[in-house]
């Protein structure tokens, strides 16, 4: 039988690479789709027997759902073949992939299906040099710190303040503070004079 | 005694309640028990299920019912977690959009404000849809084992509404809801704050009721470990329920929550406008008379971090009641098994805090505040009453 995949990816280069990489092993690619779409009527209508997800969508969430719906919507991979996979399921953790497979799919086929989008991801990575999620966590902190250090020495004041003018910005600009310091940090990094 | 690990990696998720995780670990209190913690933020609760499965996490932040659903092997693979400590209680709230809200004000001539008259409202909106042969209400939660989902189904139940058949019932991440609900592709939903703010600060929601609304000591977020780290760790385990307890306490003292919201903000932890998280961070005794606040939370006072049996029980019968949980399984042994009031016990004891003397309470019982026996003193307690008058006896 062929298995009929879903992709759930926000980058389209990485998504086309899998998806032509996952159609040379044989496999169907039912459809990519991104989190503008609701997950849930996508699944249902289209009944894919696997998808694949980037592991760091919030709409993993979606799918377990829809994973504990019926034996016919696909299952999270750690719940499957359960003596065989820890060092797959930690592998596909490690690279940011997810998969989600329903009860009758062969392991050995499920096995390389994870196994080529394991290895689309990680080349992607390092392509692109992406950072992990911690590490963008700490991506943002640093650019808020330096945000703040920039606005202590622009206007003289303490750090309390400098946060506090952070947040009264962000509160009247509608935005985050990560996106005002982002804002911060690129209008000085190229300076423009308003004419 | 020296913790036997002294570096640690803890999940939590982007969420106004992971405040406790945030807090030890910036204002040093992992540090003062000698541990080098790294939070890692996850983004949706099924990598952080499987984060712990693996062993990729030390312990995290979970929703109140993952360590059970997690040893029954109801969620992920059947592995044993157990929690010894709730890190706040309440935090959610109903939302649903302008227009349905319009409606349920048309058939609630006493207003909204009574979380059953709102529940009824949307049932006589619901029967006028099926009249006219409209498309089911599209309402969502957060995961399948969540408060979120429990809560909602008895909001809607005591209404006279049937979930599974009177409404389309789905599960979207917390920062989608507020754009699905825009976008017209959801009615409304159950999420934690600062969802709930963000929807009514951007005009798109309006807020129903909160979970005290509905259970005056809904249990809510816990922090969980494998039952197997627990057994080879447990001095770090001890030592990790002290600092987040002293964190909890911090965070439930008068001024701390402004402190709180903004290292969730200049970590990096939270990224979403600081005002909308301050909103949200509220606490349940800041209300002023006549305000509702929805979506305040409560992180220590009134036993909230004590993992009362009885708490994890409601929830277990709400997805008896659901038909959620496999009729064999044998819920005593497994409650006795997640729910540790024994450790938290020892780490309160540490720390001179006051323990009840009861492991369960009775549910629903008090419509006042109320006083309960602890190891050094009375405890203060808060009502806890259903929003149907339920009383809960296990």
């Amino acid at each position: 039988m062929t298995i009929r995949v879903l992709i759930v990816d926000v980058k389209p280069e990485r998504s086309q690479v899998l998806e032509k990489a996952l159609v040379e092993a044989g496999f169907d690619v039912l459809a990519t789709v991104d989190e503008q779409q609701d997950l849930h009527a996508v699944v249902e209508r289209l009944q894919p027997d696997a998808v694949i997800i980037d592991a760091a969508l919030p709409s993993r969430d979606t799918l377990e759902h829809v994973g504990q719906l019926g034996r016919r919507y696909p299952k999270p991979m750690i719940m499957l073949a359960e003596e065989e996979t820890p060092d797959l399921t930690r592998q596909a953790a490690k690279a940011g992939v997810s998969a989600y497979v329903v009860d009758h799919v062969q392991p050995a086929l499920m096995r390389s299906m994870i196994n080529v989008a394991i290895t689309s991801f990680e080349s992607h990575r390092a392509l692109k040099g992406e950072l992990t999620r911690t590490q963008e966590t700490l991506a943002q902190r640093r650019s808020i710190d330096r945000a703040k250090a920039l606005i202590m020495e622009m206007r003289g004041i303490g750090e309390e303040a400098a946060y506090q003018y952070l947040r009264s910005t962000a509160m009247n600009r509608r935005m985050t503070i990560h996106e005002l310091a982002q804002e911060l940090l690129a209008a000085t990094a190229n300076p423009r004079r308003k004419g | 005694m020296n913790p036997e690990i002294t570096h640690l990696t803890l999940g939590m998720l982007p969420l106004n309640d992971a405040a406790p995780l945030v807090v030890a670990l910036e204002n040093g209190l992992f540090a003062a028990e000698g541990l080098e913690v790294t939070l890692n933020v996850e983004t949706s609760w099924a990598s952080l299920r499987d984060a712990m499965q693996l062993g990729l996490l030390d312990g995290a932040q979970m929703l109140a019912l993952m360590p059970l659903a997690s040893t029954l092997g109801l969620d992920g693979r059947a592995t044993p977690m157990l929690s010894a400590l709730t890190l706040n209680l309440g935090g959610n709230a109903i939302t649903v959009s302008p227009a349905l809200y319009r409606q349920m004000e048309a058939y609630a001539a006493e207003g909204l404000e009574n979380p059953i008259a709102s529940a009824q409202a949307l049932a006589a909106v619901i029967a006028e849809r099926e009249r006219a042969g409209a498309e089911p209400l599209r309402f969502a939660n957060v995961y399948p084992f969540s408060s979120h989902r429990y809560q909602l189904r008895y909001w809607l139940a005591a209404g006279g509404i049937d979930p599974d058949r009177d409404l389309a019932l789905r599960v979207v991440p917390p920062p989608l809801m507020a754009v699905r609900l825009k976008a017209g592709e959801l009615d409304g939903y159950c999420v934690g704050e600062p969802w709930n703010s963000l929807a009514e600060h951007r005009g798109i929601g309006r807020m129903v009721c909160g979970s005290f609304d509905i259970w005056g000591a809904s249990q809510e977020k816990v922090f969980g470990v494998r039952e197997e780290w627990a057994r080879r760790h447990p001095l770090t385990h001890l030592a990790l329920l002290r600092a987040l307890l002293r964190a909890c306490a911090w965070l439930d003292e008068p001024g701390n929550r402004l402190g709180a919201a903004r290292l969730m903000c200049e970590g990096g932890y939270l990224d979403v406008p600081p005002q909308v998280v301050e909103v949200g961070m509220r606490d349940p005794a800041d209300v002023q008379e006549g305000e509702r606040l929805p979506g305040a939370t409560l992180f220590h006072r009134h036993t909230a971090n004590f993992p009362w049996y009885s708490q994890t029980r409601w929830y277990a019968e709400q997805m008896r009641r659901w038909e959620h949980l496999p009729e064999e399984c044998d819920l005593d042994a497994a409650i006795a098994r997640c729910v540790r009031p024994d450790l938290y016990r020892q780490a309160a004891a540490d720390l001179g805090i006051s323990v009840p003397l009861i492991d369960s309470r009775i549910e629903g019982a008090h419509d006042h505040p109320w006083s309960l026996p602890g190891s050094q003193g009375d405890i203060a307690m808060a009502p806890d009453v259903f929003l149907d008058g339920a009383v809960f006896r296990e």
